[in-house]
């Protein structure tokens, strides 16, 4: 659960720093209030949480037929966690901060109701090791249920950067709450390299 | 009177400075004693009477010369070092080793570090429970003291904190100030942010598992302090980080810089401490009037509290920990100690006085028990 937890946010993070130019736009469109932005929040959340519950079930049936073996439970997770590692690090010292942002598909919803759902959709689907390392956990849990906690505290942590976006506009100093963020990637990346060669080496001495 | 001031700078007459000094001799005399000196142990009473004095000489010397942080310095590098002297001393004569055990942590026998602090608000506040294995009242280095410590110094002295009351602070202090020149002089601003990253991270995780992540994973002080003991894969790993994190942001990065690497690019306690600096009194102020741009306090600033942009606005960050190495390094006298809704330039010797009686107490009296004891350590070995 606390790995769970800490992928997520550190997934939450790389997100705010490579999709938060392109999402925030959408989900603070105009002059709306902090109400018909918390609403939006709430929605777009909402069908994240929906997705990731169905990957986890999925993730758990698939995963019983795959991860038997104890030390491939060990070594698949520690080299995902390092591609992680690499990719939070390029993504907090890349200049540019934008460029693989899947939630840019957005551009072509012409519902502005519809927006939040279809950016929870893409958030929640894009490609990144984050989500293959949850999918992993899901998939090596014992029980159904303990795959559905993992991929529940991958959502908390991974929205909590997105939980003060209501405010945002209120917040005078965007830059430096960005600059946090791209900073907590970094640190990020580095926890996870440490993780993902602790994986490694525990999978290699118990095999 | 305040222009007089400016020109022969903080510097006070031997018999004024000597009655500025009065009222600490009193007071640290009251807290090392108790109020009645305790001669029946020679050592105790040798490393009492040493410790009381080196602390009211260099109170004296600060207002003598009107220098700050190179006193400051040396009573908070002091600190450092009797208290890891003090730690493991402790350490070693409990359990004959530095490193602390399971038993240990199920016992509660971890002496408390004021860096848990951050990490124990949001579990303390939902599940009314303290994270940290140590004793919460009563015992060596307990809780309950130490949060009602900092709390004040906090608040009081905001950031200050860091360079008058944290006793890890003095270590990268110390280093920092090995070489004359940096060697590397260029380091992008924008890490300054790291402490807040950092304590997010922290504290979120301590509050989803109930652990003091940054004590278990990250504190580059275990080097010098207590450890966990190395039995597995993830241990050598922790072991492996916090001595990678001691080389580098306390040794090798302080010495190449001249600056507090560890403080400014760490520690997640520094990032509350500056957030508390928008509440306390005390601030240091630029007057525009008399600076001449010169940026020597920039260079000087050991906590990246100061850039060009902070010179040319007239006003400090809150990234300021008030040591006073900036005031010391100003020939003008145009940077200085303040009081909040004070004008700059203006009772510039009072705000001083007024912030060096708090702060120095604060220390004397917080570092006077570990340098005691380190003393009567030393003194016992000797005699």
């Amino acid at each position: 659960m606390t790995e769970a937890f800490i992928l997520g946010l550190s997934s939450g993070s790389a997100c705010l720093v490579t999709c938060g130019m392109v999402m925030f736009p959408y989900l603070m469109s105009g002059s709306a209030g902090v109400k018909r932005i918390a609403t939006d929040l709430a929605l777009f959340l909402l069908t994240r949480l929906v997705i990731y519950f169905l990957l986890a079930t999925l993730a758990w049936y698939s995963g019983q037929a795959i991860f038997s073996n104890p030390v491939v439970r060990n070594i698949v997770p520690g080299i995902l966690y390092i591609v992680f590692a690499v990719m939070l690090v390029w993504y907090s010292i890349s200049k540019n901060k934008n460029p693989d942002c899947p939630a840019k598909i957005v551009q072509t919803v012409n519902n502005r109701k519809l927006v939040p759902i279809f950016l929870g959709i893409v958030n929640s689907l894009g490609f990144c090791p984050a989500l293959l390392i949850i999918l992993t956990k899901g998939a090596t849990q014992v029980t159904v249920v303990q795959s559905y906690i993992a991929f529940l505290a991958f959502f908390i942590g991974s929205s909590f950067w997105f939980l003060p976006l209501p405010l945002a506009g209120r917040i005078r100093k965007k830059e430096v709450l960005r600059t946090i963020g791209v900073l907590a990637t970094g640190l990020s990346g580095i926890i996870f390299m440490i993780k993902g060669i602790t994986n490694l080496i525990g999978g290699l001495i118990n095999g | 009177m305040d222009n007089v001031l400016i020109n022969s700078g903080m510097k006070k007459p031997f018999g004024k400075a000597l009655l500025y000094t009065l009222p600490m001799f009193l007071i640290t005399f009251m807290f090392m004693s108790g109020g009645r000196p305790d001669f029946s142990n020679p050592a105790s009473a040798l490393a009492m009477l040493i410790t009381f004095l080196f602390v009211n000489v260099l109170y004296f010397l600060m207002h003598y010369t009107g220098k700050t942080d190179r006193y400051r310095a040396v009573i908070f590098i002091i600190f450092a070092l009797s208290l890891s002297f003090t730690l493991i001393s402790n350490m070693v004569a409990m359990r004959n080793s530095m490193s602390f055990s399971q038993a240990d942590i199920l016992e509660c026998k971890i002496p408390f570090c004021h860096l848990v602090i951050p990490m124990m608000i949001l579990p303390a506040a939902f599940t009314q429970s303290i994270i940290f294995p140590g004793s919460i009242i009563g015992g060596f280095a307990n809780i309950a003291s130490m949060v009602v410590l900092w709390l004040i110094a906090t608040l009081v002295l905001g950031r200050g904190f860091c360079s008058w009351g944290c006793f890890y602070g003095g270590w990268d202090d110390g280093f920092s100030r090995i070489r004359k020149k940096a060697t590397v002089k260029k380091i992008s601003d924008i890490w300054k942010w790291m402490p807040f990253a950092v304590l997010i991270m922290v504290s979120l995780t301590a509050a989803l598992t109930l652990v003091p992540t940054y004590c278990d994973w990250i504190c580059p002080f275990k080097a010098v302090t207590e450890f966990e003991q190395v039995t597995s894969v993830e241990s050598a790993t922790k072991a492996g980080v916090f001595i990678s994190l001691f080389a580098g942001l306390v040794v090798v990065l302080p010495v190449m810089t001249r600056k507090r690497t560890q403080c400014s690019f760490l520690c997640p306690l520094g990032a509350v401490n500056t957030l508390s600096n928008k509440v306390t009194p005390f601030t240091v102020k630029i007057d525009k009037k008399t600076c001449t741009e010169c940026f020597k306090c920039v260079e000087a600033c050991p906590l990246f509290a100061l850039s060009k942009e902070n010179i040319i606005e007239g006003k400090v960050s809150v990234f300021c920990s008030k040591c006073g190495k900036c005031v010391d390094t100003c020939s003008k006298k145009a940077i200085h100690y303040g009081i909040k809704g004070v004008p700059a330039g203006t009772m510039m010797n009072f705000s001083r006085n007024l912030f060096l009686f708090v702060s120095f107490l604060f220390i004397a009296v917080f570092s006077s028990g570990s340098i005691i004891n380190s003393l009567k350590s030393l003194l016992n070995l000797f005699f």
